[in-house]
């Protein structure tokens, strides 16, 4: 009996590390791939968008650093822009049940036509399993992989780490300048910053 | 998206303790986000806006300005509780508060003093900031010559954040006026003791017989202490983002007369960290600026 409950603790052990060194997002090696569906019920799995780059924003309608961005167009505008040149835009939001920025599929599309939001597709992630294994702190927090599964960007959108919608204009955004840099075939120049934005309401 | 401007849920001044002479304080053109038009709908229907959490108002130690010295003055916030404020570093998320000082000419204000943040947040998100009411002093390096009468104005803007489980932004235009034949304060005078008491919660330079280096082994940083005095518990606060994992426990083992804090590394630090830069706060009570050059491992 005490063997077996050793034995048990000793799977355990081995299971979570297992699982903390697959949780490492970590510029310059492989992203963590991943499974989830969006708002139309689609199911997305990171491995499928090899060959192109993938970008992950993690999303919270609620928080004013996430309304910086929409409620000026900037975040709308990347979107647009990037999609456009084949990046594939996922919106993540790993908002718990009851806390802020929690919305159903149907409440999410309607906000996303309401705002002109134009991402690939916005994955909900009520668990927080997706932000865990990116380890994303914010909203926004944004990651950024390369056609080879590499993740190139893990960081802030901009240089700007207020709430004021006038700190839009003349802020370095970091996605589109590593977009670009990657785009061209040249190293990205801010491979890491400090995300900026509200903690990202996981379950408790 | 809904913004709501405005004054009201802003909690009105209250009756100042402090040394602040015909002080006025006026908030204006506070944000308040709300979260969706459902929300929206629901307060527009019924009660109240909720009280904003912070009130911030601008005090001065009560110390008569003289030329060519300093003047010290400060940001004091009165935070409901749970509600939080952040630190220079703030951590994984929030910001530091701004104040922009709007000074007679020839006055030039300097940073900020921050008192030692405590550890905020959960989970896998940790901040730096403060609880409660905690002043933000800042000196002000007053001209060579005063004017004869006139007492000194002075005004700041202060932006911030303040946090409990979501976050509001705030933004405060504050005016103070200094006079300039003021009686020294008492020992026991409020305004006094508030500064006092916020002197005593800056870090200190290391005493000589604290001897702090720091080195770099594959996953962490560790800091080594000898010297310490008796301590049971010490905590890093870093001043640079992006160098240690915030959530990350900080353990603490002692051997051959050292004390061994180690840190993990932050997912984000690409290669070591030339220097270590932070706060250390030892037992909760003593505070240490530190600035160590990392030994490479």
């Amino acid at each position: 009996m005490k063997k077996m409950t050793f034995a048990r603790i000793i799977i355990v052990l081995a299971a979570l590390l297992a699982l903390s060194t697959a949780w490492a997002a970590r510029v310059g090696e492989p992203a963590p791939d991943f499974t989830a569906t969006d708002t139309n019920g689609q199911v997305h799995k990171l491995s499928q968008y090899a060959g192109k780059y993938v970008v992950l924003e993690w999303h919270n309608r609620g928080c004013p650093y996430t309304q910086k961005h929409y409620e000026t167009g900037n975040m709308q505008r990347l979107q647009r822009e990037w999609t456009a040149r084949g990046v594939i835009w996922l919106t993540v939001i790993s908002s718990a049940p009851g806390k802020q920025g929690y919305v159903t599929a149907a409440d999410e599309n309607a906000f996303l036509k309401q705002v002109n939001a134009a991402p690939t597709a916005v994955l909900l992630d009520p668990t927080g399993d997706l932000g865990h294994l990116y380890d994303s702190k914010t909203t926004p927090h944004m990651f950024i992989i390369n056609p080879q599964g590499t993740l190139i960007y893990n960081g802030a959108i901009d240089d700007r780490p207020t709430t004021d919608h006038a700190d839009i204009n003349g802020a370095k955004n970091y996605v589109s300048l590593a977009l670009t840099e990657a785009l061209a075939g040249k190293p990205v120049s801010d491979p890491t910053t400090r995300p900026y934005g509200c903690s990202v309401k996981y379950p408790n | 998206m809904t913004t709501i401007c405005g004054g009201h849920g802003v909690r009105s001044s209250r009756h100042s303790v402090l040394r602040v002479p015909r002080s006025r304080r006026r908030w204006s053109s506070l944000l308040y986000l709300a979260a969706s038009f459902l929300l929206l709908a629901a307060s527009a229907r019924a009660q109240a806006p909720p009280q904003f959490p912070a009130h911030v108002q601008l005090v001065w130690d009560g110390n008569p300005p003289s030329p060519g010295h300093t003047l010290w003055v400060g940001a004091l916030f009165q935070l409901d509780p749970g509600w939080h404020i952040y630190w220079q570093n703030p951590g994984d998320s929030g910001e530091p508060p701004k104040i922009q000082w709007k000074l007679p000419p020839n006055f030039r204000p300097g940073a900020i003093l921050w008192p030692r943040p405590i550890l905020l947040g959960s989970g896998t998100v940790r901040d730096y900031g403060y609880e409660g009411q905690v002043l933000l002093m800042t000196p002000l390096q007053t001209p060579p010559e005063l004017p004869a009468t006139a007492p000194v104005e002075i005004a700041a803007t202060i932006k911030f954040v303040v946090c409990r489980e979501i976050c509001i932004p705030g933004k405060a235009d504050l005016t103070l006026t200094v006079p300039l034949h003021a009686q020294p304060p008492s020992n026991d005078s409020p305004s006094r003791k508030i500064f006092d008491d916020t002197r005593a919660q800056l870090p200190k330079p290391l005493p000589p017989d604290l001897k702090v280096s720091a080195g770099s082994t594959d996953g962490n940083l560790e800091l080594w202490l000898v010297g310490a005095p008796q301590t049971h518990e010490i905590r890093f606060f870093p001043l640079d983002p992006g160098v240690i994992e915030n959530s990350a426990p900080q353990n603490l083992d002692s051997g051959h007369g050292s004390l061994r804090l180690t840190l993990k590394k932050s997912d984000q630090l690409l290669k070591p960290p030339s220097r270590l830069r932070g706060v250390i706060v030892l037992d909760e009570i003593k505070a240490y600026k530190i600035d160590v050059p990392v030994k490479p491992s």
